[in-house]
């Protein structure tokens, strides 16, 4: 392998772990504790690296290809070849902040450049990156809100614009979901390190339930029907739902896309090439049937489409809701907000019997931009980004997050909540990524969807009404952004 | 060169540039981009031509965009209404010599500068179903059967925008109302006194009669800023529950924000030529009664 770069990537890869734990799941979607867990390190050479580096992309996800004790790249700076070199990065406020700032300064130091970093507010970001690919004006790396589809959407000529890392070692560091979101025509042009706590799942008052005498959280429809009708019974609002936020809602939907692919297998590939459509899948109308159930039942509360979010954490802890979709550290912020003695806990949303994890591949990605004169430092500071020691910085220095989805081995900070809900999970079902992210031009109708769901539940549009309508505004994205699929 | 012009002509031509340049030339290309497929990708794709098919679109899709031309329509019509007609009472009260009156005119006309989105936060809050200040209110007073979900129900949401939207704009109406009132001679109230008019007579043959002007600026105001409405629904309720108050700007803002620009404009035109068509209509109407007054 030549290049002009004066890092040299030395990876160590446990091949045995590789081919033989890849069933039980890697250390991205596993609880600190389970993923240390595993076969001793074998030190592999830089060339044998970048054939391991492809193993998670042809055969699995974040769960099936990770090896058990992680992937290990190095980062060597030759003395001198970098010298007084500046690095420029866009990014939109928000996505680096501090947590990069030790990470940073210790690439400075080791390498002996400067990284000028331009954070931009997030409403200008777009325009201003949108720009500065147009006019060539771009920094040396770049940031985009990735998913499987961002880079064709938003970057639109990858070819053109980004740096091809095709064959780097650190390909293998970033589960298989991930990889999704960072190549484009096989190619990779990304690298997405970002954290994969539980999103959007049902986040529950484990006293409360308890004390109603509901030991066992539901894990199917009937199930769900049945505890939300003690729960109601006892004056308690069962599931808190904001519909007035307007986005909220229709996560109900979304995020339990893996039933819908468990349901038809290569739905969501079919979805992508135009052979399959959401009108009449019999999943996804059974969803739309029993959520409107809920809401006729009132459980989702006596005006759910009137009420917003705002005072959600209140609502719990006064113990007048017991249950809503949330992120895992919501959990954190209820018990900041109110005090609250009671104990929380997490289970996937029941409705069709789900029992996918809403894994999510979408997340802020770095690129590297093409015409840079900087290409080969733009590559050792990708490098260097994805060494264990900077990984286990980045983590340390994000107090938002509790871990970070890599192959590699770091100290992860999961709380104890979602080490519970993790270890709950099978690993095989976190492969399918959800609904939004895993379909062309879904998520673009995020809110017009979630405006069908309402009209819905209102009476005011049939179930398959609010399905052919996103399939109608699917072609009509696919037919804007020309793609031959729709043709 | 016509002497008793007091300004050559040429004085005219910045200000007309800068129109022409700045009002009629973007507003033309609109029309002409309307007629294209100009979207997201037009960079990469190429703009095209592509006839009515946009226009055609609007009146087949499954967005019901003739729902919201109809509620824009519905919206212009009541929301002029409720403002007008209050408005003009609340104008002849304060003209009338009511105490204070200064007073009851700052109060009134307050809500008319307060921004859309301030509106929006306080009414949300207001209207809201299970804690809002409305239905508090209303149970405290003893009247909770009253209670309603004012920005939820199907059945009652325009009513809660046609409120918000009389509180807000009622003030600025009334105002151009007082000054209407201003210019017309006392001596014609006391002549109809002087013959024996009660208030509503004098209603009828000295203050409408009289306050013509002031009609037609309301109306006209009033028919523009209802077609083109949109902040009080986007801050109330984003055109919901579902799609119940969708307007055209919100779906034109929509078709915007999906990268469909084309369609958009397309949309914006046909707005265009409906509010064109009843402002001339308006102008027409009252400048006839003017004539046929004079």
């Amino acid at each position: 392998m030549k290049r002009n770069m004066l890092a040299v990537i030395l990876s160590y890869v446990c091949a045995a772990a590789l081919l033989s734990g890849c069933g039980s799941g890697g250390a991205a979607n596993a609880p600190a504790g389970e993923a240390e867990s595993g076969a001793p390190q074998t030190e592999a050479p830089a060339e044998s690296a970048e054939e391991d580096a492809e193993v998670p992309a042809k055969e699995g996800g974040a769960g099936e290809s990770a090896p058990a004790d992680g992937v290990v790249i190095e980062a060597v700076a030759n003395e001198g070849q970098f010298d007084g070199e500046e690095l420029s990065i866009l990014v939109s406020a928000g996505w680096m902040d501090s947590r990069y700032d030790a990470v940073i300064a210790r690439f400075e130091e080791t390498y002996g450049v400067t990284v000028d970093l331009q954070t931009i507010p997030a409403d200008q970001y777009s325009d201003i990156l949108q720009s500065d690919l147009a006019n060539g004006t771009c920094p040396d790396v770049f940031w985009i809100q990735s998913n499987p589809f961002a880079i064709s959407s938003v970057i639109v000529d990858p070819e053109n614009y980004c740096i091809d890392f095709t064959g780097e070692a650190w390909e293998a560091v970033m589960p298989k979901a991930r990889l999704s979101s960072c190549t484009s025509d096989g190619k990779l042009y990304g690298l997405q390190i970002w954290h994969n706590s539980p999103e959007y799942v049902m986040l529950y008052n484990k006293t409360l339930f308890e004390e109603l005498g509901i030991n066992k959280t539901p894990s199917t429809y009937e199930e769900l029907k049945a505890d939300c009708k003690i729960i109601a019974e006892a004056g308690i609002t069962p599931w808190f739902m904001p519909g007035a936020d307007g986005w909220q809602h229709q996560l109900a939907f979304f995020q339990i896309g893996g039933s819908y692919e468990a349901q038809q297998p290569g739905l969501y590939e079919a979805l992508n090439s135009n052979k399959a459509v959401f009108a009449g899948n019999e999943g996804m109308l059974t969803v739309l049937k029993e959520f409107k159930e809920l809401s006729d039942l009132g459980y989702f509360g006596e005006d759910w489409i009137g009420t917003d979010s705002t005072n959600m954490s209140n609502e719990f802890g006064d113990r007048t809701c017991a249950m809503a979709m949330a992120n895992s550290s919501y959990i954190q912020q209820i018990k900041e907000d109110t005090g609250t003695g009671d104990e929380f806990g997490l289970f996937l949303i029941p409705l069709n019997d789900n029992d996918c994890y809403p894994t999510n591949p979408a997340g802020p990605t770095m690129f590297g931009y093409k015409s840079t004169p900087h290409e080969d430092l733009v590559r050792a500071f990708f490098t260097f980004l994805c060494t264990p020691e900077s990984l286990q910085e980045i983590l340390d220095n994000s107090p938002g997050y509790t871990n970070l989805d890599v192959n590699t081995v770091i100290e992860q900070h999961w709380l104890p909540e979602e080490e519970e809900f993790m270890a709950s999970v099978d690993k095989a079902k976190m492969e399918t990524p959800v609904l939004q992210t895993g379909t062309k031009y879904t998520n673009d109708y995020w809110m017009n969807f979630g405006a069908d769901m309402v009209a819905y539940c209102q009476g005011t549009m049939e179930a398959d009404e609010v399905l052919s309508n996103m399939d109608a505004r699917r072609a009509e994205a696919a037919a804007t952004a020309d793609d031959p699929a729709w043709k | 060169m016509n002497k008793k012009k007091l300004y050559p002509m040429w004085f005219a031509a910045l200000p007309l540039t800068l129109y022409i340049a700045f009002f009629l030339f973007p507003s033309l290309m609109g029309i002409f981009y309307s007629f294209t497929d100009w979207g997201s990708r037009t960079a990469v794709n190429g703009l095209h031509f592509v006839g009515l098919q946009n226009y055609f679109e609007i009146f087949t899709s499954h967005e019901n965009y003739g729902q919201g031309i109809a509620n824009t329509l519905r919206f212009t019509v009541i929301s002029n209404i409720v403002k007008l007609v209050p408005a003009l009472f609340l104008a002849i009260m304060l003209q009338e010599g009511l105490k204070g009156k200064g007073i009851y005119r700052t109060i009134l006309y307050l809500p008319s500068i307060l921004p859309f989105v301030i509106i929006g936060l306080i009414f949300r809050s207001v209207l809201n179903y299970q804690s809002g200040l409305l239905n508090a209110g209303l149970t405290a007073a003893g009247l909770g059967f009253l209670k309603q979900k004012w920005l939820s129900d199907l059945h009652v949401v325009w009513g809660s925008i046609f409120g918000v939207d009389a509180w807000r704009g009622i003030g600025y109406v009334m105002t151009i109302f007082l000054a209407g009132l201003n210019a017309i001679p006392h001596d014609y109230y006391e002549a109809a006194m002087i013959d024996g008019a009660d208030f509503w007579q004098k209603l009828r043959y000295v203050t409408l009669p009289m306050m013509k002007g002031a009609v037609m600026i309301n109306l006209v105001f009033g028919i523009t800023y209802g077609l083109k409405v949109f902040d009080i629904v986007y801050v109330l309720t984003n055109g919901g529950p579902g799609h119940v108050t969708e307007v055209i700007t919100t779906y034109s803002y929509q078709l915007y924000s999906s990268g469909r620009y084309g369609m958009s404009t397309a949309l914006n035109t046909i707005l265009l030529v409906i509010t064109a068509a009843a402002g001339i209509a308006v102008v027409r109407v009252m400048s006839r009664r003017e004539t046929e007054a004079a």
